[in-house]
């Protein structure tokens, strides 16, 4: 077995140590790669799967995950000038901006718009490709504070690295300041900017 | 990353029985939630309570207590 290290290493690097780790097995065994980041460990079993290698990932810490790819008498040797490029790169993809501005989704019935809003967040967090921030103001606010039916899946986003941010004016104006539960306080400018930088802007 | 778990999913023909349902169940302090229902199943009205599937019976008899009809009731990874 041979154990790489690629913490702290941009991409492509973990992957490209990985593959030298890999010929340097000469044959069937396990390589264990530790990186630091999700998109590194979605490009290093990507990589294995294209090699016809098993992997399997695991969170093993703050920031921590250990990839443990296991090279099978069948699997591919990865060609020494093969050029590395990253098959997933977080700054290639989409900058989307989710923006909730009301706990309720649509006009019309209040309930039904805040079972719908639930409903929003939830699926959201179910989808291949997460929005880069979601960003609470107004009436929505109170989605990311204490008591929201949201929030299970709100930290579940968070976790996935989707920056949440809530507007710090209107969690005083709510008498919310002290009740923030996931996600930081983040003011005008911060959201202007957000919105500004984005490629898509969703609202439900 | 997601981790798709076994759960019970009981769909409802409309959306009013799906948001009486959730009143009930959360009421009687019952496991799960309301989520939009998931593409696999196609039957019903858009939400669905999602619960471990060893819940099963305890939900259907609060559900048939209150009166709520349940359009079906699957199990899958979600």
């Amino acid at each position: 077995m041979i154990q790489v290290n690629a913490v702290g290493d941009p991409c492509p690097i973990p992957v490209v140590k990985t593959k030298n780790a890999i010929r340097e097995l000469g044959g069937p065994g396990v390589v264990e790669t530790t990186v630091d980041n999700e998109i590194a460990v979605r490009n290093l079993q990507k990589m294995a799967r294209q090699l016809g290698c098993e992997s399997k990932a695991e969170k093993t810490g703050e920031s921590r995950f250990l990839v443990t790819i296991t090279v099978t008498e069948t699997a591919q040797t990865p060609a020494p000038t093969a050029e590395e490029s990253c098959l997933v790169q977080p700054g290639k993809e989409k900058n989307t901006v989710v923006v909730i501005a009301s706990d309720q989704m649509g006009m019309g019935s209040a309930e039904l718009g805040k079972t719908l809003m639930k409903g929003f967040l939830y699926a959201l967090g179910q989808q291949e490709s997460l929005p880069r921030t979601i960003l609470f103001y107004n009436g929505g606010a109170s989605l990311s504070c204490e008591g929201s039916p949201a929030l299970e899946d709100l930290k579940s986003l968070e976790a996935q690295g989707v920056e949440i941010l809530t507007c710090g004016t209107c969690l005083n104006f709510y008498g919310l300041s002290e009740k923030l539960q996931v996600g930081e306080v983040t003011n005008m400018y911060s959201i202007v900017e957000k919105m500004t930088q984005a490629d898509c802007i969703v609202k439900p | 990353m997601l981790r798709k778990t076994l759960s019970l999913i009981i769909t409802f023909d409309a959306t009013v029985q799906a948001m009486a349902a959730e009143s009930c169940l959360q009421a009687l302090g019952l496991p799960g939630r309301l989520i939009p229902v998931p593409r696999e199943i196609t039957a019903g009205c858009g939400l669905a309570w999602k619960a471990p599937p060893e819940a099963q019976e305890r939900l259907r008899a609060a559900l048939e207590n209150a009166n709520i009809p349940a359009s079906g009731y699957h199990v899958l990874m979600v």
